[in-house]
């Protein structure tokens, strides 16, 4: 026995043994779960990192916001702090000198006293070039009288004289206030409207600087050509106090460019009133660089690179470091106005939108806002804190004296603020990468311990489906010996047991098979013998019967009327039907004419083949010889005839004998003689007359002597009239049932087709018998035999 | 004796002899079984012999040519009295059973 490819054990693949699927399967489940764990891990990982990152950002900013608040109040106070020191010294300065102006003897005195004095004695230099009168240098303040205060000859007007000597009194107080408190730069005293005398301390070149920055400075007054408008403000404030748009009388100017020193200056102005305090009679001031500010305001650090800046109402920047300007896309635009260089750095003229668009604060309010700028083309996010300072009364040009708050601004750079969040943030993705490789290093770890310890354990469970699968291979080979080592009490046990049992099985009707076969060999072997003898024998039987059918069919040929003779009867229609069972049939019929008539016989006899044929031939033959030997009496006729058969029968002990009936027809009558079936008779009107034959006569070859049984019937039978004589063929066929056809059935069927010609009566009775029998076996020979009278 | 096939069974009780079924065998070569059982129980001289048709659906002619052969071979036994019992239900009987009796006067035909 070899195996066939459909049970030839499958080699290669990785999946085709049940061993592999398993491990297969178990490191799919643990890398699944694994991975699935891990997953979850990392997800809640990153959820845990980002919410701490909003908590701490969220923190950072509130923490952020209110270090920036704190920040920027306390340096706002000491911007105040700062400037209320300079408005004290210029306050002081003020009121001394009002002091004087509201006691004009005191002022002369005091004047008079002080030029006795060569420290305060002025010694004017009329400057004919120029057309000023200037004191020398050397003095401790310059003072210098405007060509519009003198005559012709460079002589001041006497009221001009008065005021120059009384200034003098500047110089004992102005040395003390310049050396304490904030520096200065200058302090100054100018006359009013109509001699606007300017001393100075310290002492410069004043007159002349003026002839150069300000060319035309000494046709037009003082006061009309610097500053326009401050004058006639105060003479307002003068009359009504109220109108003064901060409470107090000092007032700022717009940060400028100082004519004399070249530095961005800011200047503290305090009018000083008439006795009467109904106008103007000269003013202080003093000047302080803008570099004592932003000393203050640069020295503010936040984080790393935070800085602050000190603007103006509008958002023209006052003071802010390099890349503070830079960072908030800002410059400086020099602007000239009537008398003294201006000051122009304004936010809202930033390149950067959200700084254009900064919110500027109420007095007393803080605003932090978030802006975004462009730093080395990347966006930076900037954290800016507003506050005003307090209000002050400043005049600008082209504005006149209007309330400002100069605006304190923090600026910090986002990333510095969230350094720390941004560390935090790092770190925790940092751990979070840690964690993702220690979750992927356990996985690989875990899974190459579950497929190092299935391995063993997968051979332990496969081990008995192993041996099974071994075991039905050998027993595919033909190996019925093979028993299967069962362990345990499994399933795989379970169908061990069961293959074990079937294996004997297989091998006990495999060892009971193979006797059984040599027994059948041997039996078959004589059985052939035998077989191959019944052959030859069947053979020539077969060549026998064959013979003899041959012969039995030839017979009957010979001995039923040819189809032509039928047709000779003058008076009578004939149709004939004959159908042997299987071989050669017993049934006789025959038609023998007569002149004015015709004789026809119908006869069966018992069994077939050749001696029935033979048998009928000799009936036959000695039927014609008696015919024609002129023997009318049907029953002289078939006592002859019997005799002559029987003794036939006996010589040739064929043991057979025949049912013989005959009916002759002459002049429309019919006259029946001889034992056989009934005789049907149907009417022209279809009346039926059957006739039982069985007194008219005895089976023929049976008895030597049936004369006393034979005797005969005369019948009418007239045009229109129909005889149906037939052999038990007819009524004894058995349908599928085992139901006979019967004479019912018979005369029936012929009844109803009784008015066409002899042939289609026999063939209505055919094809009725037909439909009876449908598919069982014929038994017997069918014959009919229709006679119709014309 | 019994004769038992699918189609048919002859036996005898004594000399009362049963036929059942149907008989509808080929010639009368194949009826010689039937003839030899017939005949046993005539060698045994039984006083009368019964043929029991009432149960024999169908004979066909060769088997009534049996009937025949065996009434002639008694007409040689006038002393064994013969009773042939037969039925009306079976149309064959009443047919050819009377020329038993015409065979051998001796032959007493019940057919009920």
């Amino acid at each position: 026995m070899t195996a066939t490819p459909d049970t030839a054990p499958l080699k290669g693949g990785f999946l085709t043994s049940f061993r592999s699927k398993f491990i297969a399967l178990l490191g799919c489940a643990v890398l699944a779960s694994l991975l699935l764990g891990g997953v979850v891990a990392l997800w809640n990982v990153r959820q845990l990192s980002h919410d701490a990152s909003s908590e701490i950002e969220t923190g950072l900013t509130k923490a952020t916001e209110e270090y920036l608040s704190r920040y920027i109040d306390m340096t706002a106070q000491r911007a105040d702090l700062m400037f209320a020191r300079t408005f004290d010294q210029v306050k002081m300065l003020a009121q001394f000198t009002q002091r004087l102006v509201d006691d004009p003897k005191l002022g002369r005195d005091l004047g008079n006293l002080l030029n006795q004095d060569p420290d305060f004695q002025d010694a004017m230099v009329y400057d004919p070039v120029k057309h000023w009168l200037q004191n020398k240098q050397g003095e401790p303040s310059v003072i210098s009288v405007w060509g519009y205060l003198l005559d012709g000859n460079g002589k001041m007007r006497a009221d001009v004289a008065d005021a120059v000597r009384d200034s003098a009194v500047f110089d004992l107080i102005a040395p003390s206030l310049m050396g304490t408190g904030q520096s200065k730069l200058q302090m100054y005293y100018v006359g009013p409207k109509d001699r606007p005398i300017m001393r100075t301390m310290p002492y410069s070149d004043q007159a002349q600087t003026f002839d150069k920055l300000y060319p035309g400075h000494n046709e037009q007054n003082w006061w009309d050509f610097f500053f326009p408008g401050v004058y006639e403000a105060w003479q307002g404030w003068a009359k009504k106090p109220g109108s003064r748009p901060v409470d107090t009388d000092i007032t700022i100017l717009a940060p400028y460019v100082d004519a004399i020193t070249g530095k961005l200056i800011v200047s503290y102005f305090h009018p000083i009133y008439t006795k009467a305090r109904d106008d103007i009679a000269g003013m202080v001031g003093v000047d302080i660089t803008l570099e004592q500010l932003t000393e203050l305001v640069q020295g503010v650090k936040i984080a790393e690179t935070g800085f602050a800046f000190l603007a103006q109402e509008d958002g023209n920047v006052l003071t802010v470091n390099k890349p503070g300007e830079a960072l908030l896309g800002i410059k400086q635009e020099d602007a000239t106005g009537a008398g003294v260089t201006g000051h122009e750095r304004s936010l809202a003229k930033s390149s950067f939108p959200d700084v254009a668009k900064l919110k500027m604060p109420t007095p007393g309010e803080t605003i932090i806002t978030r802006v975004t700028v462009m730093k080395d083309g990347k966006p930076q996010g900037l954290l800016v804190a507003l506050r005003p300072l307090q209000a002050m009364n400043m005049w600008q040009p082209n504005v006149g004296i209007a309330a400002e708050h100069l605006m304190l601004g923090f600026v910090v750079p986002d990333s510095e603020i969230y350094a720390s969040l941004y560390g935090a943030q790092q770190q925790i993705n940092s751990a979070t990468n840690r964690i993702v490789k220690g979750i992927l290093a356990s996985v690989m770890g875990f899974l190459a311990l579950v497929l190092a310890l299935s391995i063993p354990l997968s051979q332990r469970f496969t081990a008995g489906l192993v041996r099974l699968a071994d075991a039905a291979g050998r027993l595919t080979r033909g190996d019925y010996d093979v028993q299967v080592p069962v362990k345990g009490r499994d399933e795989v046990a379970r169908v061990g047991l069961a293959f074990n049992s079937m294996a004997r099985e297989i091998r006990e009707h495999t060892e009971m098979l193979e006797q059984r076969v040599a027994d059948r060999t041997s039996q078959l072997a004589s059985a052939t013998d035998e077989i191959q003898r019944l052959y030859d024998k069947l053979r020539d039987e077969n060549l026998r019967l064959g013979a003899e059918l041959d012969v039995a069919r030839r017979l009957q040929m010979m001995v039923l009327p040819a189809p032509g003779e039928l047709d000779r009867i003058p008076d009578l229609d004939i149709a004939s039907y004959a159908e042997p069972a299987d071989e050669v049939g017993g049934d006789y019929y025959d038609v023998l004419y007569v002149p004015g008539g015709a004789k026809i016989g119908i006869g069966d006899v018992t069994g077939h083949g050749v001696e029935s044929g033979v048998l009928m031939l000799m009936v036959q033959s000695v039927g014609r010889a008696l015919y024609e030997r002129g023997e009318t009496d049907p029953c002289v006729f078939l006592d002859i005839l019997n005799r002559a058969i029987f003794k036939n029968v006996e010589r040739t002990r064929s043991g057979k004998h025949l049912s013989l009936a005959f009916v002759d027809y002459a002049d429309d009558k019919v006259t029946i003689a001889g034992q056989h079936e009934e005789m049907i008779i149907i009417r022209r009107d279809g009346a039926v007359e059957r006739l039982d034959t069985i007194d008219l006569g005895f089976p023929i070859g049976l008895e030597e002597n049936i004369h006393d049984f034979l005797a005969s019937v005369t019948l009418p039978f007239a045009a229109g009239d129909t005889m149906v004589l037939y052999t038990d063929g007819i009524t004894e066929a058995e349908s599928e049932d085992g139901k006979l056809y019967g004479i019912e059935n018979l005369i029936a069927s012929a009844r109803r087709a009784h008015e066409g010609p002899a042939a289609e009566i026999a063939a209505a009775i055919i094809a009725d018998v037909r439909r009876h029998i449908g598919k069982q076996k014929v038994h017997d020979d069918i014959t009919l035999v229709v006679l119709k009278h014309r | 004796m019994e004769i038992k096939t699918a189609e048919y069974n002859v036996w005898n009780e004594g000399s009362t002899i049963h036929y059942e079924g149907t008989l509808r065998l080929s010639g009368t070569d194949a009826y010689q079984p039937i003839l030899d059982l017939m005949q046993q129980v005539l060698a045994e001289k039984p006083q009368n012999v019964v043929l029991d048709l009432t149960q024999l659906e169908f004979l066909n002619s060769s088997g009534i040519n049996l009937l025949a052969k065996f009434t002639i071979e008694l007409r040689k036994h006038p002393d064994i009295a013969m009773k042939v019992l037969g039925s009306t239900k079976i149309p064959w009987q009443s047919k050819s059973l009377p020329n038993l009796q015409k065979l051998h006067k001796g032959v007493e035909l019940i057919i009920v």
